[in-house]
């Protein structure tokens, strides 16, 4: 059995809140204990290329300070306008936000790396546009991964990774626990996070978000709901507790965040650790 | 040991017209002298699973059926509620959205079912709707068939949400596409589960038929990862009984009903066996 695949850390969707996933990097990386692979989905799948490049903690922290700033969702309310009058066509490659401030900030970040400059094994799922089903890249340029993996329906134009047409990986799994599972992983620290949801919907963006949290959450409780019953492997979930809501792109909450990431991980760790020393489930 | 009756449960989960192949199930289940202790219905299964739990005939279901659901109820376009998600600050714009008035499928629903309660049905049924607020499942088993059902079939963005007790309700199928979770909480041993895929719209010319193509791919995972939970715990015995299309089935196509129907029946039969020897028959 290879031993390095055994800890494995999953960061789900969760925009903003991903970045509680380097917390418990912190954490881990404090104890000793070394991820030997990062499975990451949505906005987790910035974190999780970031932490498997090995990029210091604090660069990726500011990283994430600047990379989803309002300018990113410029456009937006006159793009949806055009769109529903009908004035401007809407398909499958539209969407209602340029992405090209995003698509040069991860630019930035991830340049030209590839899956080969990893630490340690990195696994980003992405959904197919047309069939739903689950695509786990784990090869190629790290950028047209990330991208296709945040590519909210809609809002983000999909992007085409081969002959596959890719949008956010939340679509079809919030949380991959599944993926650090068939690569052989058996103690997987699990960070997800439920959308927020609105309380009052006020404009039609409200009520899409809206419905599709609702959605991403029922899958995200179904399939942990699931792993933990089958038991293929341990399961750690590590669930930062945020007192006030927090926004997907709130970026200003970033340090509470990580904190509270931590202290979450914290909780987690003589457990993770026991699990490490008796030599896991298998 | 003294053989106790075992519970059979139906449930029926979301897939529009797709649903009305739970009649050929019922048409075999009746032929073999089997009757139902409990049905479950979910957004479309929820108007075949209420005319089963009323007893209506086979061929009253399949005569409401084609009276119910059929394109009319699309016809009238809520012209305000796209007014107010293209000028929110003129058009008030709420929870209430919807792009589709939702008019003429009350009146149909009401044609059927009048002022019906589930007081007045022959078999237990449970439907399945989604609170807007929380995304919760909540199972319905009092009060109005018209509410419930109205409640059930809302599916988002296309049909405004219902107020039931309270309660915001929204299409089951955003909580739980095939709720067999409410069969076994309810006490079925025996659950015949009859799932459906949601069909994506051929193409993507305009923004509603993209929320709806995103709206399908998630439903189908949320069903998949559902299921997988389900009989993964095996807390009862679920058959799952999936009749096969070979041709697409959108979501008004109820000319293919009788083609829908005769699948479910060969679907049905295909368990028949199996059921029997799990009832020892």
């Amino acid at each position: 059995m290879n031993t390095k695949n055994r800890l494995s850390i999953v960061i789900g969707s969760g925009g903003v809140l991903c970045a509680a996933s380097l917390g418990l990097n912190k954490a881990l990386h404090r104890e000793g204990l070394t991820p030997g692979m990062a499975v990451g989905c949505s906005g987790g799948s910035i974190y999780a290329a970031s932490i498997a490049l090995g990029i210091d903690p604090a660069q990726i922290e500011d990283q994430t300070l600047t990379l989803f700033t309002s300018d990113v969702f410029e456009g937006y309310t006159s793009n949806l306008k055009s769109a529903l009058t009908g004035e401007t066509r809407f398909t499958e490659l539209s969407s209602l936000i340029d992405d090209k401030i995003m698509y040069e900030r991860l630019k930035a970040v991830f340049g030209d790396k590839t899956f080969d400059d990893t630490i340690f094994p990195l696994h980003i799922v992405a959904t197919d546009l047309y069939t739903g089903e689950r695509v786990v890249i784990s090869s190629g340029k790290i950028l047209d991964a990330v991208r296709a993996s945040v590519a909210i329906p809609m809002i983000f134009s999909p992007w085409k990774i081969g002959d596959q047409l890719l949008v956010d990986g939340a679509v079809c799994d919030p949380l991959p626990i599944d993926v650090a599972i068939q690569q052989g992983s058996d103690v997987i620290a699990a960070v997800g996070f439920e959308m927020p949801t609105r309380k009052r919907m006020n404009s039609y963006t409200a009520v899409t978000t809206h419905f599709n949290g609702i959605y991403m959450n029922n899958i995200l409780k179904s399939t942990f709901a699931f792993y933990n019953i089958a038991h293929h492997a341990e399961i750690i979930p590590i669930l930062p507790e945020f007192e006030k809501p927090i926004g997907t792109f709130d970026t200003a909450q970033i340090p509470f965040i990580i904190a509270q990431g931590e202290k979450a991980a914290e909780a987690q760790i003589p457990y993770i650790k026991k699990l490490m020393s008796n030599g896991g489930l298998k | 040991m003294p053989n106790k009756k075992k519970k059979i449960a139906l449930v029926i989960g979301a897939g529009s017209v797709k649903c009305a192949a739970a009649l050929g199930l019922w048409k075999v289940l009746q032929e073999a002298g089997i009757p139902f202790d409990m049905l479950v219905g979910c957004s479309g299964g929820s108007l075949y699973a209420t005319g089963m739990a009323m007893g209506f005939s086979l061929e009253e279901s399949v005569e409401k059926t084609k009276a119910l659901w059929n394109q009319s109820v699309t016809e009238k376009r809520n012209w305000r509620g796209l007014a107010s998600a293209i000028l929110p600050g003129i058009f008030k714009f709420d929870d209430n959205f919807s792009m589709i008035s939702d008019a003429p499928m009350l009146k149909r629903l009401r044609m059927v079912y009048d002022d019906k309660t589930f007081a007045d049905t022959k078999t237990p049924l449970y439907l399945i709707a989604t609170d807007l607020y929380t995304g919760e499942a909540i199972a319905l088993h009092e009060g109005s068939l018209v509410d419930a059902i109205r409640a059930s079939i809302a599916i988002p963005m296309i049909w405004p949400a219902w107020t039931v007790n309270g309660r915001r309700l929204v299409d089951g199928g955003a909580a739980n596409p095939l709720p067999v979770d409410v069969a076994i909480r309810e006490g079925a041993d025996i659950i015949l589960a009859m799932g459906f895929q949601s069909p994506f719209p051929s193409k993507i010319r305009s923004v509603s038929r993209y929320a709806l193509h995103i709206n399908s791919l998630i439903t189908n995972n949320l069903y998949q990862a559902n299921f997988a939970f389900h009989t993964a715990a095996h807390h009862a015995e679920i058959i799952s009984i999936l009749p096969d299309f070979d041709r697409p089935i959108k979501l008004f196509d109820t000319d293919q009903i009788p083609y829908v129907i005769e699948q479910g029946e060969k679907a049905m039969r295909a368990q028949l066996d199996y059921l029997k020897r799990l009832l020892e028959l």
